[in-house]
């Protein structure tokens, strides 16, 4: 297996063109090849949800997605969700406001669910928003400062 | 001395100032944006990738490894097996020994527990050495496997005597009481589960050693590389910024990382290993199994006469690992006559670890769940049996509590729970098909002291700088520094930067052990202080300052500027200030060491062992943080599913730095320990101790849904006792109590006690 594929990534409106081995996920194009390190690594095998971006707006765990997979459609990641030294996402300023993460390592994962979440609809309750969230493990145990702050940029969004 | 007056504070938010202020994070920013970088996501040129390769048996040998297919597959750079001489030494521990019995094999033929790395492959991609390590043929010699504590070949081990504890005689007392409650209680081995799974990266540059790895302790992290590899102590850097989590299993280095860091010196190359999510079940080990033997002995109306308890823990085979069941137990309620004893079970397991608030969790879970059992044998209402037996000093060191706000706890968590509405007997609180069930608990955690180092800087635009090398494992370390420092010098939160998490910087004790906060602000702060009397005598005494012909004999710093107290002087920014005196910077570097430790190996033993640290009971107080837990669970009644409804949990932990990211802990601490009562349990196969559920779909961890409202009550006071700011520790006794609340609760639900962790429904079916 030394054959490598070249193919071009939209990440966050940015096209990029990589050359690879065909096994690479997406999380791992993101973290080793591109520098986008901010899209995390919990588990490798989609049970955390810490690697969660968007692919053609929909959330889509990129440690189960090849890179391959991802090519020609638009992916955003963290680091695409506001723009650098400008204003935050309503998300990720409603996280900071309720403190809604301690170690921070499963927060980008859980901010980009909640922005899907939220354009998804089921953001209508904090049970909902409990259940639709689930697929997002955080050990330090945010997840009543997680569902306040979904809640609260819900309220804005809406 | 200093020249300003620091003025009282009382720990709530009438103080004003930086501290106590329900202040965002420092680093937040930096978390929601994606631009925190932590070890694994350190820019560094030329890595290799390694793969680590876990034994697939419980115990053994490592008969031969084949590694033709292996080495030949492509991109490979080098295998390790237990056939090299890594040529490492071995690593003083916590209590400052050096084993001086040979060599350090991190990669040994013999084999003690299923997960044990048994190679190590570098490719240049991680794409290839996970498949070359496919490739590799390990042929084993099984021995015979004692996969667990309960295992009929795990034998009773051996007694662990410095724990017993006994005083008057609580075999008699026991014998004598008119009511006795006895049962068997049983926690399973945990898991730490940290989101950020274990790794590293190594860089060699000629004999010096750069390691990026998730650290609760950096001087002590890098002291263990320093040592492996015959360097002298400065020639490693241990540099951990951010940490996806700890909870105690990232204080210490562990074999991979000796590996890895051979591998590089070996290749040349710079090399990062990533612990895979299921070698984080293996690597390192997680909280012991334990059973406890507990009986209570009271008087008719549940006074306590006697408490025995009779416990075991699990360790490895090749290393000592107690889980201390008898933690809390001597801790909790007035008695007379009390007797402890542990015995500890080898296993063929991963030596067990530190996980948060280890030896108090299984504790608390026996003899809060045999309080309650007393409670109901006696008639007695759960809160009342608890004031009944209410310690007014600590039972074991007959010493003063400090602060022990456990009265406060109970009956505000008890109103805000509306704990007088429960009816007392078992299943007779329903919602249709749902038993409702409310059940209390409390907690305890030590309050444990250490020594810190802090370097404070004030910088010519007006800013300031903290410094040290202690870490941020998502408690808060960053923010509360800031603030203390912010506080100290009279310069806005705003101004002030932290640095942290690197063994180059000034020394800190492990982030463990709920004390970091206490003993770093206490350095922190006179760093701080010492930088702002530094800058007011400059401000007094040097010729170019305004300040210099005022005649003032103080001044005041406040926002980030300085006047005279009269306030008829000049008023100037920091920043001018130094700029007018010439000063680039004000640089303070301060210790809250003792003197007998002011010596370069006093020092060195501080920050890298565990040798300095003072327990609760050091001084003439017994010093605790302490909760209650109430809570409401639902079962139900066809099919056992249980859900917790409702928590509301009052906590004494002294001052809080800062009660948003305080709040935080405790519920943090609290959704660990619903998974301790209901979900988490690690799964061993009897055949060969391998972990079966080793990873986070089988493993079952707290999610969203499972969490309901929590409502946190801060009910402490500044303890002056505890530490240099009157705070007690915060991060562990969150889970404290947890399980056993859970626990009760159940049975009142029910009528079913559940003795043995976690709690499922074929428990209630």
């Amino acid at each position: 297996m030394t054959t490598e594929i070249t193919i071009e990534l939209d990440i966050n409106g940015r096209s990029e063109t990589l050359t690879l081995d065909p096994r690479v996920t997406l999380l791992d194009a993101l973290r080793e090849h591109l520098g986008l390190t901010g899209t995390k690594k919990g588990c490798d095998q989609g049970q955390c949800g810490a690697c969660t971006v968007h692919v053609d707006g929909a959330r889509v765990l990129s440690c189960l997605t090849l890179a391959a997979q991802a090519a020609g459609r638009p992916v955003t990641t963290i680091e695409g969700l506001s723009a650098p030294g400008g204003e935050l996402h309503p998300v990720q300023a409603a996280f900071l406001e309720h403190d809604a993460f301690q170690c921070g390592y499963c927060t980008p994962g859980q901010i980009m669910s909640a922005v899907a979440c939220i354009r998804e609809g089921h953001a209508g309750s904090d049970e909902e928003i409990r259940e639709y969230m689930a697929g997002n493990l955080c050990r330090c145990g945010a997840y009543p400062h997680i569902v306040a702050a979904v809640r609260q940029a819900a309220e804005m969004a809406s | 001395m200093t020249l300003l007056d620091t003025p009282r504070k009382h720990g709530d938010a009438s103080d004003g100032g930086a501290i106590g202020a329900r202040l965002s994070r420092l680093d937040g920013k930096l978390k929601i944006t994606g631009a925190a970088t932590y070890a694994l996501e350190q820019p560094v040129d030329g890595l290799a990738y390694a793969v680590l390769v876990p034994a697939t048996i419980g115990a053994g040998r490592v008969a031969r490894i084949d590694v033709a297919a292996a080495k030949a597959a492509p991109g490979v750079r080098l295998i390790l097996t237990p056939d090299d001489d890594l040529g490492l030494q071995p690593a003083t521990d916590w209590n400052n020994v050096r084993a001086s019995d040979g060599p350090y094999v991190p990669l040994p033929r013999d084999i003690a527990y299923n997960g044990q790395p048994v190679a190590l492959v570098v490719a240049d991609s991680l794409e290839q050495a996970t498949e070359a390590a496919r490739r590799l043929a390990i042929a084993y010699e099984e021995g015979p496997v004692t996969p667990g504590l309960d295992s009929p070949n795990a034998g009773e081990g051996s007694p662990l005597d410095q724990l017993s504890v006994a005083w008057g005689d609580a075999e008699a007392a026991l014998a004598a009481a008119p009511v006795r409650v006895e049962a068997e209680y049983h926690t399973p081995r945990e898991y730490h589960a940290a989101m950020e799974p274990h790794g590293l990266i190594a860089r060699w540059e000629g004999d010096r050693l750069t390691v990026w790895e998730p650290s609760q302790w950096t001087h002590s992290m890098a002291r263990s590389y320093a040592e492996w590899f015959g360097l002298p102590p400065e020639n490693v850097r241990l540099v951990s910024p951010f940490v996806g989590g700890g909870f105690g299993s990232k204080g210490f280095s562990y074999g991979f990382g000796a590996i890895a860091a051979a591998a590089a010196r070996r290749l040349g190359r710079p090399v990062k290993l990533a612990v895979t999510r299921p070698q984080n079940f293996a690597a390192y080990g997680g909280r012991a199994a334990t059973r406890q033997s507990l009986a209570l002995g009271a008087t008719e109306d549940g006074v306590l006469q006697a408490i025995v308890l009779r416990g075991a823990s699990e360790t490895s085979t090749v290393g000592t690992w107690v889980e201390q069941v008898g933690a809390a137990t001597p801790l909790m309620y007035a008695v007379p006559n009390f007797s402890a004893r542990q015995r500890l079970v080898a296993v063929n397991t991963v030596t067990p670890g530190a996980l948060r608030a280890p030896g108090k969790t299984p504790s608390a879970f026996a003899i809060e769940s045999a309080i309650d059992e007393l409670a109901c044998a006696v008639g007695a209402d759960p809160l009342e049996i608890r004031l009944r037996n209410y310690a007014e000093e600590d039972p074991q060191a007959r010493k003063p509590w400090s602060t022990r706000r456990m009265r406060e706890a109970l009956a505000e968590g008890a109103e805000a729970f509306g704990w007088a509405r429960r009816s007392r007997e078992p299943r007779s609180m329903r919602d249709g098909h749902q038993l409702i069930g409310w059940g209390l608990a409390t907690g305890t955690f030590p309050v444990i002291r250490n020594y810190g180092e802090a370097l404070v800087r004030i910088l010519a635009d007006g800013s300031a700088e903290v410094v040290t090398g202690a870490t941020d494992i998502g408690q808060g370390t960053y923010t509360i520094l800031a603030q203390t420092a912010a506080e100290a010098l009279g310069i806005p939160f705003e101004r002030i930067d932290v640095r942290l998490g690197d063994s180059a910087l000034p020394g800190a004790p492990v982030a463990g052990g709920s004390k970091l906060a206490g003993v770093m602000t206490g350095a922190v702060q006179k760093a701080a202080i010492a930088a702002r009397d530094e800058l007011i005598a400059l401000a007094l005494n040097d010729p170019n300052s305004p300040f210099r012909d005022t005649g003032a004999n103080t001044l005041i710093l406040a926002d980030g500027r300085i006047s005279a107290p009269r306030g008829d002087g000049p008023v100037v920014s920091v920043g001018e200030l130094l700029g007018r005196i010439g000063r680039e910077r004000i640089e303070v570097r301060r210790d809250t060491l003792p003197d007998h430790l002011q010596t370069p190996e006093g020092r060195f033993r501080a920050w890298t062992t565990m040798t300095t640290v003072q327990g609760p009971t050091a001084g003439d107080y017994s010093m605790h943080s302490w909760c209650a837990h109430f809570v409401e669970v639902r079962v139900d009644e066809d099919f056992g599913t249980i859900r917790v409804a409702r928590m509301v949990s009052a906590f004494d932990c002294g001052r809080l730095y800062n009660p948003k990211l305080a709040e935080s802990q405790w519920k943090g601490g609290i959704i660990m320990g619903i998974g301790m009562a209901l979900l988490e349990e690690g799964l061993v196969d009897s055949r060969n101790g391998r972990v079966i559920n080793n990873n986070l779909g089988d493993y079952l961890l707290p999610t969203n849904a499972d969490v309901p409202d929590i409502r946190v009550i801060d009910v402490g006071i500044p303890d002056p006792h505890a530490s240099a700011l009157g705070g007690k520790g915060v991060g562990e006794v969150g889970i404290v109590g947890v399980a056993p609340a859970i626990a009760n609760a159940v049975f009142h639900a029910t009528g079913r006690r559940v003795r043995r962790l976690p709690i499922t429904l074929d428990a209630l079916v």
